[in-house]
This record gives structure tokens, sequence and C-alpha cells, in this order.
């Protein structure tokens, strides 16, 4: 953080400690506090649908799981002299509220975050509406339409909190969780989750499981949405379904939207003006709809990225940040020994509806060479390689990694057994940088928690230590150290494919997949991806190269495999291939062979 | 003795068929209201459908349209005394024209993001749209009578009201002629060919941006019919729409966004099933049931039960 910043945080946090003390009447103070409380849950919100971009409409009955466990547990615990006076069940409340919403978000995200766009948008309402059915119907535990009443005021010991006193255990709460999203959004695991947004695939591709990781996040976000729910019970001491209905929901989608989605202070910011916004409204009961609609609209047209999109950095992995002038020193330029795999083929056959893609296709690629993979289009090329990498299912045939037969299920369940790929399109992470691309390329080797990174513990100092050395030596070693802070946005063509390389590298992949690495580059750009391959080639990796560019592939291939219409018509070395009949003829119409 | 023990059987079969037989009734009664409001589901559901196809977006708000046909008949029944035959043409005409206008200015510009702002834009518009009606309306639900009438028929010992015969006929007309707009006229092709792939669409000489504007015009008007049909059997009132539209929004999620017919299927079943939940259980526990149900439904099939699993590129 920056000298300017660190003095400007400090002043606001000053004037919001000042402001019960500056304002007359609690009644300012008491907005403070669901401003701060509103301010929790868009904090929760905004990791999840401004970070990792997933759009949630049911936050509200996430909120309303935190605020009627606490209600009701704490009304049942009050009644016990000694939670009476320690005070201790209103924390227990608190805590179980939060706890039970994320489990109910975990619920929630089971179903949801397998569906997209209007689907999870869709998934969220349902649950934001049954969880609201419930509480009307359910008389006999939430009671009904009336509500909970007579909720436990806060206390701390025997001291119950007046608005005032509650109001700065609020703020400190409220400045925690702010703390908390910068840390986790800083974090390997916040670089993971803002790469969803751009590409599931890209992220999957590097071993990562993306639905268990959403998972993760949508708990967290509830979590979030829980803990506000809690301290709201205690602050109103009543509450009622009202409060949690659909509209809630639009609220706080509405704040993170105007704030700025995936800024740190955003939805902070959304919150404060939507909740004070009502209050100098005169009138503002009958024409509320009006004015959140317009909000919306003129939000959406003129500040895309909210308010604080205007102002706000990119978020950044910040340690990737440092040490920036002792690269050049640190690099080696040389990767660790790798031991190829062997990769087979036997009997593998696909279809698309009525279209044979590829039907019994078997051929061996040897552990440690570079094979090449080539035909017309339409021969099967990349059903292929998506069959090997886990984005397709065969319909029959094996795959088998040396000698043993892979169980590839998923994208990211082949990149654990060592078998990575790149992009034919490429997918890159929207505005990341090239380390943080690189960096989320060595996750499968993460070994600390969400814990580690929130209090940034010496195993988590140490790992993002080692990993910045090694990202740097890859960047180093493909050429490109130079671009290290470049966000992908920013980069050339050619250096984009450069980068998606080194982020499947990060990986140590025993089988590198390149699907189509030479399209689009320049000549010279070819020669260098012919310098990375041979390189790679001598550390021991086993690399599969699909291309069309057949000076690339004749150069550095020791191997080549023919394909077309689904079957594999040639298989042989380099010049014999070259001089294949039924290659040429493929390639070039019948005519043309023997001539 | 053995006749009388005969006799006795006899009456109590006897008896038990008249039970089971008003049971039956029973069970046909709720059924057949029950898929007067399925028809009226499916109505507003095709249009989410429609405009999904060719733009993967769709009118987020859909029930606040319902709402706007529902009180603008309202207006030119009750308050001017029209014809309902001159009606519903009027009411078609302005929401078609009004869903022009909305999706030019509420969807178009979020299309292009590949964004899925449009669920926040759309809704928007029906935010305004509810305290327009507010404005211009009022808040009291006024009810509209009915245009056939009030007295139920008689189907034998099932009744059914007029108005729920109306709407199961006129869903029924629209069903077809919207199916034979869409394999038989060129506009509908269009609308198909649009569906398929927008880019070789626009390649083949289609004007993809005329369809889609189109497909929102059309389905704001399918709306407006929802409206004008549903209004007599609800109230006039802002809020008429609101669950209605998430109601339909819910059997096309389920049905799948891309499959017409079965959504017209899912939504009279699912017209039936609240029938029967009300009728057999309690009716506060109708939402909670069909919510949960569309829930578990999605998990088992993320694309619908009539959708085709869309496999990811690499």
């Amino acid at each position: 953080m920056r000298g300017a910043e660190a003095i400007t945080l400090a002043l606001v946090i000053g004037a919001m400690a000042a402001m019960p003390l500056v304002v007359g009447g609690t009644y300012y103070t008491y907005l403070g506090i669901i401003v701060f409380i509103y301010g929790i849950v868009a904090i929760g919100l905004n990791i999840l649908s401004g970070y990792a971009g997933q759009f949630s409409l049911g936050h509200a009955a996430l909120m309303a799981m935190g605020a009627y466990t606490t209600a009701l547990l704490t009304k049942t615990l009050a009644a016990f002299p000694f939670f009476a006076q320690t005070g201790l069940h209103i924390w227990l409340g608190i805590v179980c509220g939060t706890i039970i919403a994320a489990l109910f978000g975990i619920v929630l995200a089971i179903p949801a975050l397998r569906v997209r766009g209007p689907y999870l948008a869709m998934v969220t309402i349902a649950f934001g509406w049954v969880v609201w059915k419930i509480l009307q119907e359910w008389v006999s535990v939430t009671g009904g339409d009336l509500g909970i009443s007579s909720i436990p005021k806060p206390q701390i010991g025997a001291l119950r909190l007046g608005t005032p006193q509650f109001y700065y255990v609020v703020l400190a709460l409220f400045l925690a969780a702010l703390a908390t999203q910068y840390r986790l959004i800083n974090s390997h695991f916040g670089m993971q989750v803002r790469a969803i947004k751009h590409s599931e695939i890209a992220v999957a591709s590097v071993g990562i499981d993306v639905y268990r990781l959403k998972v993760v996040v949508f708990a967290i976000s509830a979590a979030f949405a829980g803990f506000g729910g809690t301290l709201f019970a205690h602050q109103q001491n009543y509450i009622n379904p009202d409060s949690f209905q659909f509209f809630s929901s639009v609220f706080f989608l509405l704040a993170v939207l105007f704030g700025g989605a995936g800024t740190m202070l955003g939805p902070v910011i959304g919150a404060a003006v939507l909740t004070l916004l009502p209050e100098m409204l005169h009138d503002f009961d009958k024409y509320r709809l009006i004015v959140y609609g317009c909000l919306i609209l003129l939000t959406l047209y003129f500040l895309p990225r909210g308010v604080m999109g205007l102002a706000a950095r990119t978020a950044r992995f910040e340690e990737s940040r440092r040490d920036q002038a002792t690269r050049s020193i640190e690099a080696l330029t040389t990767l660790p020994r790798t031991s190829g795999a062997e990769l087979q083929i036997e009997g593998l056959s696909r279809s698309f509806g009525g279209l044979v893609a590829l039907s019994d296709v078997s051929f061996r690629i040897a552990g440690g060479s570079i094979h090449a993979l080539i035909g017309p289009n339409g021969a099967g090329k990349t059903t292929l390689i998506n069959i090997v990498s886990g984005v397709y299912r065969a319909d029959a045939g094996r795959v088998i990694v040396d000698g043993l037969e892979a169980k590839i299920g998923s994208i990211h369940a082949a990149a654990r057994q060592g078998i990575v790929r790149t992009f034919q399109t490429l997918k890159m992470f929207g505005d990341m940088t090239v380390i943080e691309h690189v960096l989320i390329g060595m996750a499968r080797h993460a070994r600390v928690n969400l814990w580690d990174a929130t209090v940034r513990s010496r195993r988590y100092r140490e790992q993002t230590d080692r990993q910045l050395r090694e990202a740097r030596n890859l960047l180093s070693l493909i050429g490109i150290s130079h671009l290290e802070q470049v966000p992908a946005t920013d980069l050339a063509y050619g250096h984009r494919r450069l980068v998606e390389i080194a982020r499947a590298l990060a990986v140590h992949p025993r089988i590198l997949l390149l699907d189509e690495p030479a399209a689009g580059l320049v000549a010279e750009e070819i020669r260098a991806l012919a310098t990375v391959i041979r390189k790679l080639k001598d550390v021991g990796m086993t690399l599969v190269l699909v291309e069309h560019h057949m000076e690339l592939v004749l150069s550095v291939s020791d191997r080549i495999t023919v394909l077309d219409h689904g079957a594999v018509i040639a298989d042989g070395i380099p010049s014999d291939i070259r001089r294949d009949e039924r290659v040429i003829a493929a390639y070039l119409g019948p005519s043309h062979v023997a001539a | 003795m053995w006749a009388r023990a005969v006799t006795t059987r006899a009456r109590c079969t006897c008896l038990h068929a008249a039970e089971f037989r008003s049971h039956m009734y029973f069970f046909l009664q709720i059924a057949l209201s029950g898929i007067a409001t399925g028809a009226i589901y499916g109505l507003i559901a095709v249009g989410y459908s429609l405009t999904y196809v060719t733009t993967k977006a769709l009118n987020f708000a859909l029930g606040m349209w319902v709402m706007l046909g529902g009180m603008l008949t309202y207006s030119l029944d009750v308050q001017y005394g029209l014809n309902p035959l001159i009606v519903l043409p009027i009411v078609m005409a302005a929401l078609f024209l009004l869903g022009l206008v909305a999706e030019r200015f509420s969807v178009l510009p979020f299309l292009r993001a590949g964004s899925d702002v449009w669920v926040m834009s759309t809704l928007a518009v029906g935010f305004l749209m509810i305290d327009f009606a507010e404005i211009v309306w009022g808040r009291n639900p006024t009810p509209v009578p009915p245009f056939l009438g009030k007295d139920p028929i008689y189907l034998g010992p099932v009744t059914i009201l007029p108005q729920q015969l109306l709407i199961i006929a006129a869903a029924c007309v629209t069903f077809i002629s919207l199916d034979f707009f869409y394999r038989k006229t060129l506009l509908g092709k269009a609308f198909r060919a649009v569906a398929h792939s927008s880019d070789v669409s626009s390649l083949m000489g289609i004007n993809t941006r005329r369809v889609e504007a189109l497909s929102y015009a059309v389905a704001a008007a399918l709306a407006g019919i929802a409206g004008f049909l549903v209004v007599p059997l609800t109230l006039a009132e802002p809020q008429m729409g609101t669950v209605l539209g998430l109601k339909a929004f819910a059997i096309a999620i389920i049905a799948g966004l891309a499959a017409p017919r079965g959504i017209l299927v899912c939504g009279l079943v699912y017209g039936t099933f609240e029938g029967l939940v009300s009728g057999y259980l309690y009716t506060g526990i109708r939402d909670i049931l069909g919510f949960t149900i569309m829930i578990a439904v999605l998990y088992l099939r993320p694309e619908g039960i009539f959708g085709r699993r869309q496999e990811e590129r690499a």
C-alpha cells in the first residue's frame, strides 16, 4: 500500500470512528451500523459475483440463515444464567449463524454452480424463494410473517451494548471483513478465483478442480452474508421474512454493481449509497423501484465497472511485484529434468451425432519424444487432443500412459496425471499479468490452505517465494521475462501463445499437448517456438504437437502420425511421411500423387 | 344369509365406487383448473425461450410485462368499455412496440459485452414498470370481469370457468400459430437459423439484428396475451405479474430454454402440479415444493429436461 493511500484510509477510518461523537442522536449511528452490516454482505457477494464472476440473486436468503440461526439460538440460551451473565450466547450465535449460512451456501452451490447464466440466476432465485416461503410457513419455529422478536441485545460480558457501543463493534468487524477480502483476493487463492471469471476451462487445464473451487468461493461468500445476517438480527432485535425477500437480494447485487464489481471498496460504497439514498429522498417509498431501476440502468450504461471501477487498481497478486530488480540474477534458465511419459492411444473412437470424428485410432508416442499429429481440417486431431486432455469423453478406446490405463474423467484429472495442454483458440485470464498466469499454473503444487493465505503464515510466504522463483525461471526459459508484469490483454498474439506454454509448463507436465501453437505466429516467432520445443525435449518431456505449419513439424518432430477422416493413414519419421502417397493425396487430392 | 352378505358387499362396493368417483371428480376438477394456469405459464415461458435462442439473453422481467398487458386490458376493457376482441390486438401491438424499444435500450447495449448484466438491466426496466403502473393505476387490486361471463360451464360432473376454457383455447391457438411461424414461414426459419448460429446466419444474408429485436418484441406480445387472459382470474394490480413471471421462468429453465415444445409440456404439468398440491396438501407448501423440485431437476439435468447437452469447445 502506498503512503497516500494509507493516509486516506486512516483518515476515512478516523472519520467513521468519530462520526457518532460528532453527529448528535442515535439515528445516524444506527444508520452507520446498517451500512456496515450491508457492506459486509455486499463484500461477500462481491467475492462471488465481482471476482469469480458468478451471479447470485439469493444472498438475502443466506443472510436470513445467519439471522434466524442466531435469533433462535440466543433466545434459547439467554434463559441460562451463565450465558446471560457472560454474553457468550451472542458470540456463539454469531459464529453458529455464520457457519450455518456457509453450509447452506454449499448446499445451494452444489446444484447452482453446475449451471451458468440465466440458469444460475434462476437457481439462486429459487433458493431465495424457498427459504423466504419456509420462513413464512414454518410458524412454530420462525414465527411466520410476524417473525422473531426480542432477540437478545449484543453484550460483552455482562455489559449490554447500546447503539453507540455496538457501532464500534460492528465497525471493527466490518474493517476485519474488508481486510479478509483484501487478503483472500490478493493471495494464490484469489488469483485462481479471479481466473475462473475469464476461463474456467483454462483453470481446469492446470489441474484445478474448478467446480470444487467455485463451491468453496460460494461458501465463503455465504459466510459473509450469514455473518452480516447475525449482526443484523442483534441490531434490530426483531426479524421477519420481509427483510430477506427477493428484492433484498437484488439490492445487494445492485450495491456490488453500482459500487464496482471486482473492486475492493466498491461493494462498500454501493451498500452505503443505496442505504443512505432513501434517507435523503422524501417520499422515497413511493418511488423506490423507479429510483433503483434508474440507478441500475445508469450504472450499467455509464459506469459499467461501477463507481470504484473508475479509480481502483486491478487486483494483483501482491507478492508477485516484489524483487523485480533481482529477477535476472536469480533466473536459472534451466528446467528440472522430467521423465516424459509414453502415451499409447488404443482403439479410440468418438462421434458427434452422426459425424464420426475418430474411428478406432491407435498409435504410440514414445516417452521424451516430439510427436506431431497432422492431417487436413476435420481429420480429428483436435478431437483426439480433447479426449486425451479430458475435455471430451471417448465413445470407445483407451488412453495408456506409461503402460497404465489413464482415468481421464475431466480436464483437471488429466492435468493431475501430468497430461497438460495448450489451446488452439487462446484461453487467457483476461487482464491478469503474465506472471500471474504462470503462478496459477503452479496451483497443483500448492501446500497451503486458506487460513495460511489469510494470515500470511510463514509456510505461505515460503511457498510464494519458491513459486515466484520458479515462475521467473520459466519465463526466462521461454524468453519473455521482460513481460512479467504486463496484463495478458496488452500482449502481442505471439507472446500470448508463449504465456500459454509457460502456464502449462508450470504444472510440470510429463506429456505436453500443444494444440496448433504456431497458428497466427510470424516466421521469427515460429523459430523461437521451435527453440522452446527443443529445449523441452532436452529435459525429457514428451511433446505432442498438433500443427498445420509443415516446416515447423518437419524440423522438430521425431515422429509424425497423420490422421484423415478420423483414421490414421500414416505413421512414421518425417522423411517417410513427406513421401507417403496417401498423405499427399489427403492434403492435395489424389491427382497430385506421383505427379 | 348368503344373499344378504352378497347384497351388503354390493352396497359396499357401490359406496366405495361413489366415494372413488367423487375423489376422481375432485382430482379432475383441480387438474383442469391447473391446466389453465399451466397454459398461462407456458405462454410466458415460451417468451423467455424465444429470446434466449436468438441472443443467449432474455427479458428477465417478463412477468412485469404480463402485468402491463393485464393493466392495459383493465384500462381498455373496464375504463373505456372496449370489446375484448379489440382490446387484445391493441395490447399485443403496444407490447410488441415496447418490446422493440426495450430491447434496443436494455438488452442490445450489453449483449456484445458478453456478460450477464442483461439480467440486471431488464430487471431494472421491470422495476420501472411496476412503479409506473402504481402511479398510473394505483396500488389497489381491481377486478376485471371475465370476457365470457362468470357462470361455470358443466362438463358432466366437473365444472370449468369460461375464462379458464378461453385461456386453454387461446394458448392452443397461440402455440399452434407460433409453431407454424417457426416451421413454415421464411421469417420463422430465419429465427431458427439465428438460434442455430448467429454468425453463419448473418453470412447467409439474414439480418440477425432484426431477428434479435423481433424476438424480444414477439416475447413481449406473448406476455401481453398472457396478461390479457389472466387478468380476469387474478386482479388488476401492479404486482400481479411478478410471481407469474418468476414461475414461468422456472418452467422454461426446467424444460430447457431451447426447447419450446418441452416448455409447453412443463407448463401444463407444473400448473396441474400446483393445483394438486394446493388441493391435496396446502397452498403454503406449493412454491416450496415446486422450486425445490426445480433445483433438483437442474442438478440432475443442468441443460433442462428437454434440453440437449452442449459440450464446451476447447
